[in-house]
């Protein structure tokens, strides 16, 4: 089965304020066994844990850049094992980052930015985990990011990595969960978490782009901290991106 | 099979940078060709008709591409390189593919 691509405007305003467990469900029903959860060692485990608890068949992944603190990779073990599920781990194509360590060295994303490092670490190994998939669900929130996540859908076709040809499902299950709501779940559920958590880290990615946030801050401000956080130069619109037809 | 390309143009005259990051993947293919129609969405004028199908199609970043087969379909593609390799017939490697992606675009990783 799968869900009506022409029918995901209505579905997601359908399912905006659901239980994220109601969101899950669907994506289980609809797309399990070609769906997995993108699970990034931070607090989308509570992504697992609702799946786990919702049963069917469903994949999750990771994807390990080589630069994850040692932290993130024990949790990904300890989540294999409290949960008794395979993480497939995916991994960079050696050969592309041994290219770019050696034209550039291994910090080159402090004077370049990290889309170059992104993009061969994290974009192209999840460009091959997603591609036997008709559906993914990611533990991303409206939240996490001002201004690039406020229009988030718990459900959409995936604008990144699908394609009228190659169609592929994003779910946003947290997308209208505040980060105490998730904290909130993991506390009142005894959800294992990653113990960078403890330390004042709210986003967690590689070690050497991540930092504990400071009071006040906002949670992204522990990511690329040195590079400035302009307006994405591309962007056709602010503020709500869909006009009525 | 008619392929128009959105492209943004800044407020001082010049294209946004995966604009021509996108031309010239196709160009460096010599695919340049293939793209039948150029449409504007210019920075500060939301009536422009490239801001005018970004809001129709509900896509927030340029460039895209509408393809519109010979039976009148239009389908949107808001990477080059599916672009390329869907419909233009062109060979892309999984780099060249997860190179047109902004990982920012992502969410969720």
């Amino acid at each position: 089965m799968a869900l009506d691509p022409q029918k995901f405007d209505s579905i997601a305003k359908e399912y905006a304020h659901r239980d994220p467990a109601d969101i899950i469900r669907l994506a289980i029903k609809e797309y399990s066994p070609n769906l997995a959860i993108s699970f990034s060692g931070a607090e989308d485990v509570v992504l697992v844990d609702i799946a786990c608890k919702a049963g069917g068949a469903f994949r999750v992944f990771s994807l390990d850049t080589g630069r994850l603190h040692p932290e993130t990779y024990e949790f990904l073990d300890k989540v294999r094992e409290h949960y008794k599920i395979e993480v497939e781990v995916f991994f960079p194509e050696p050969s592309t980052v041994e290219e770019l360590v050696k034209a550039k060295g291994l910090y080159s994303f402090r004077r370049d930015g990290h889309k170059e490092c992104c993009g061969i670490r994290k974009v192209e190994p999840l460009t091959r985990a997603l591609r036997p998939l008709d559906a993914w669900v990611t533990g991303q929130r409206k939240d996490q990011s001002p201004g690039t996540r406020a229009e988030v859908p718990v459900v959409q076709n995936d604008p990144t990595f699908g394609s009228p040809d190659s169609p592929l499902v994003k779910f946003n299950p947290l997308a209208n969960w505040t980060s105490n709501q998730v904290w909130d779940y993991i506390r009142q559920n005894g959800v294992p978490y990653n113990s960078l958590h403890d330390r004042g880290f709210i986003s967690i990615g590689c070690e050497p782009c991540t930092r504990p946030v400071g009071p006040g801050e906002h949670e992204r401000a522990g990511r690329w901290w040195w590079e400035e956080a302009t307006q994405k130069e591309c962007g056709l619109h602010a503020g709500n991106l869909r006009e009525a037809s | 099979m008619h392929v128009r390309m959105v492209k943004k143009r800044l407020l001082d005259g010049s294209e946004c940078r995966k604009c021509r990051q996108a031309a010239d993947q196709l160009s460096s293919r010599g695919l340049l060709e293939r793209i039948d129609e150029v449409v504007w969405a210019v920075e500060g004028e939301p009536d422009s008709p490239g801001m005018q199908l970004g809001a129709r199609f509900g896509i927030d970043t340029a460039p895209f591409f509408v393809v519109r087969d010979d039976a009148g379909t239009e389908q949107v593609y808001t990477s080059v390189m599916r672009l390329i390799k869907e419909r233009l017939g062109a060979e892309v490697s999984d780099r060249d593919e997860a190179a047109g992606i902004d990982p920012d675009d992502v969410g969720g990783i």
